[in-house]
């Protein structure tokens, strides 16, 4: 990593640098210089207080009422009692469980689903390449309600593709999103197709920042596509690689639309995850505070967890 | 209402429509071509699907023509958004004069927060009293403080009904000499020989969860009574999910999965999906409500039909999952709630019943006679809802038991379809989320 650089030109108003000459600053000068610095910041500090900071604080204070999400009149405060509730509540831990069962297809499948293309077409410079990333983006750019849409159709046992296909081959196929053993595999898998296409393009871009003289020299020690891989690309994508699984971690947290469009959380609670259950419990049960509660434990849960990537395959200097 | 929004209402006097926010909302305003507006109205409508929006608008500018040029903005919402969007923008202090209100789970939260205006003079006045019996219009009542449904004051006043059944496709029962059955046993008979045959016997999808929970109804309507289904649905006098007509249905819903009833990958269709299925000759029955009979008269017309579900005994009661469609409510925004009563008036008129009888809907009340022709789908469908209104059958939607209990209830249905849950312990969770929904 390219160590920060000096604010050179800020010393220059202030005292010197190098050698250059002292500059005297007038009191009236000292005074602006004041102020300035936060006149360049108050379009973003408004923006951020007016969308992040008082939106946050906001939730902080409706997760501790019961609130009927209606009217204020009926508003509440219940302490931490939401928090409490949400720990004991079992369609919750159910729910929390299905988000951590989802990790391997949101995390890890696009991840290795993105790495494998990018570095065969890196690694054997494939002509082309631009056209393939393109394809592969698609995915990514589309709402998660459309790709849900569009699988549950290739995937409806009546009239889908899919079925009609394995039951043309002699298959008795499953009703996957329908099928309590296959419809958390088969929602986990829709998300990680939908995915791999911007794991791809980080990765890419993360390839190309890569020597190629490190790839000429292995090649010369004799090395081939895996030893390249291993000892070549794999370190040269670290960074990549924590940036990647921090936002498939917290797309797998935060998992609402594909699951809402396709299987509303069933068949029973086999693809119930937090975020929809905080949307049910706030506008389905009327239950806006718990329904806070539950958003604000899921951001917590979030940052923990990507935090945890990051010191763990970040840069060791961060 | 502010004064601006007012003045910006009279000075456009051309219909016009466009999208609004995210796609879901669209917006129209109508008045007469040539008058200046004295007043305007603005009416949030859940009738989204062109027909009825289409309703929507010749009924806002038939309105103007007869109210001195009074423009009527309407917005169309998605229903599902309109119930969320709709307490938000009163307790802002702005929204609509007039809007769709979901019973369900909105109109009691609205009715505790004073945010809709009483409708009990207004129903003396136009006659509304009239329009259903008592138990339908009782959807509509909330006690002042919003917690009793089905008593107190009127809230809403609903343009249409709906009812829960059976269409069947006449080929397919001509085929295998099949007529519409009049008990249970009959109907169970007939479901074991088309399965046997290799035809479908019903049409449904409950990946989206909705229909499990109407075919459900349809059965356990068959079990239970009046009081109870009442009882369970306005949460009063001890109900509880812990019923044994809860059990029974329960018991041969899972028994009717078990024995191929229900189409083969019911598990993984929506709901939706299941209407061309069937229209499509792909099974010889749909269970679907009402408002699909537009779809299915359109694309087989009369060689659909329709039944509701039979007794269990002939003779016997079965109440039959269904009710009243969004009734149109007043806010406490509404400058003029005299005017807003005129147009909800307007909106459940006759002009308004004659137009959605010539959309295929069921609109509120008693169908007349005239339009009741035999052998057709519409004919048996009006038929089917005037024997039940006059029985007074009409059950309910049984997600309305207390809010957020359709995930509850959709969820243990598809266990029980699954094998992966009994019945006491469907009942015992219903139970228990039904019983702490009240401490909530």
């Amino acid at each position: 990593m390219q160590p920060p650089s000096k604010p050179d030109s800020i010393l220059t108003t202030t005292g010197t640098a190098g050698n250059a000459p002292a500059v005297p600053v007038s009191s009236s000068r000292r005074r602006g210089a004041g102020i300035e610095p936060w006149l360049y910041l108050a379009p973003g500090l408004l923006i951020f207080t007016a969308f992040m900071a008082l939106p946050t604080l906001g939730s902080l204070v409706l997760s501790a009422t019961a609130w009927n999400g209606v009217s204020w009149d009926t508003a509440t405060f219940v302490g931490f009692d939401n928090y409490v509730r949400a720990i004991q509540d079992g369609r919750f831990q159910t729910a929390f469980l299905n988000n951590i069962k989802l990790i391997p297809f949101y995390v890890l499948l696009p991840a290795l689903l993105g790495i494998i293309p990018a570095a065969l077409t890196h690694q054997m410079r494939l002509k082309g390449a631009r056209w393939f990333q393109a394809g592969l983006f698609l995915p990514y750019i589309m709402p998660g309600v459309l790709i849900g849409v569009v699988w549950a159709w290739i995937l409806n046992p009546v009239f889908g593709p899919v079925n009609k296909v394995l039951k043309n081959l002699g298959f008795n196929p499953p009703t996957w999103l329908g099928d309590f053993t296959w419809a958390l595999p088969t929602v986990g898998f829709i998300g990680a197709w939908a995915a791999y296409g911007f794991c791809y393009v980080v990765f890419i871009a993360g390839l190309q920042k890569i020597p190629s003289e490190l790839y000429e020299a292995a090649r010369l020690d004799g090395a081939n596509l895996w030893r390249e891989f291993t000892t070549v690309t794999m370190p040269g994508l670290r960074r990549e690689i924590a940036v990647v699984l921090s936002i498939n971690l917290i797309n797998a947290l935060r998992a609402f639309d594909v699951i809402r469009a396709t299987t509303n959380g069933g068949p029973g609670d086999e693809t119930q995850v937090m975020a929809l259950y905080m949307i049910n419990s706030a506008f389905g049960a009327n239950q806006a505070g718990y329904g806070t509660a539950i958003a604000v434990l899921l951001s917590v849960i979030t940052l923990v967890g990507s935090m945890l990537i990051l010191r763990f395959l970040g840069e060791p200097d961060e | 209402m502010s004064l601006d929004r007012r003045e910006l209402l009279k000075r456009s006097g051309v219909v016009t429509a466009g999208l609004a926010v995210g796609g879901s909302i669209a917006t129209h305003s109508v008045a007469a071509q040539d008058d200046v507006a004295p007043e305007g109205l603005v009416f949030w409508t859940g009738w989204n699907d062109p027909v009825r929006s289409g309703i929507a608008e010749t009924l806002a500018t038939s309105f103007a023509e007869s109210h001195d040029g009074t423009e009527v903005q309407f917005q169309v919402f998605q229903t599902e958004d309109l119930g969320e969007t709709l307490p938000r923008a009163l307790e802002g202090g702005q929204g609509p004069d007039v809007a769709q209100v979901n019973q369900s789970d909105v109109m009691g939260p609205l009715v505790a927060a004073g945010r809709l205006v009483s409708l009990d003079d207004y129903a003396e006045e136009h006659g509304w009293n009239e329009i259903l019996p008592e138990g339908l219009l009782s959807r509509n009542m909330f006690s002042e403080d919003g917690s009793q449904m089905g008593e107190g004051s009127l809230w809403g006043v609903p343009a249409e009904t709906e009812i829960v059944g059976f269409f069947y496709n006449r080929a397919i029962f001509e085929e295998h000499g099949l007529s519409v059955p009049t008990t249970m046993a009959e109907f169970e008979e007939i479901l074991g020989m088309l399965r046997e045959m290799g035809v479908e016997p019903i049409a449904f999808g409950t990946l989206d969860q909705w229909q499990a929970i109407h075919m459900f109804g349809e059965i356990h309507g068959a079990y239970t009574t009046r009081e109870y289904i009442d009882d369970l649905i306005y949460r009063r006098n001890d109900a509880s999910f812990d019923d044994q007509s809860i059990r029974d249905a329960m018991a041969k819903f899972v028994e009717w999965s078990e024995n191929g009833y229900f189409m083969e990958g019911v598990e993984g269709l929506n709901g939706d999906d299941a209407t061309p299925v069937f229209t499509a000759g792909g099974a010889a029955m749909l269970m679907q409500g009402s408002w699909a009979a537009g779809v299915v008269n359109q694309e087989m017309g009369d060689e659909a039909g329709f039944f509701l579900m039979p007794p269990v005994e002939e003779g016997g009661d079965v109440y039959h999952v269904g009710g009243v469609g969004l009734p149109f409510a007043i806010t406490d925004n509404a400058e003029d709630p005299d005017l807003a009563a005129e147009l909800i008036a307007h909106l459940v008129s006759e002009e308004a019943r004659g137009m959605l009888l010539e959309a295929g809907n069921l609109p509120a009340g008693e169908i007349p006679e005239d339009r009741i022709v035999e052998g057709t789908l519409t004919g048996e469908l009006y038929s089917a809802w005037n024997t039940a209104l006059e029985a007074d059958a009409i059950g309910h939607f049984m997600d309305w038991a207390a809010p957020g209990i359709f995930d509850v209830l959709a969820g243990e249905l598809q266990k029980l379809m699954a094998g992966e849950t009994d019945v006491d312990t469907a009942v015992t969770t219903l139970q228990e989320f039904y019983a702490a929904s009240f401490e909530a």
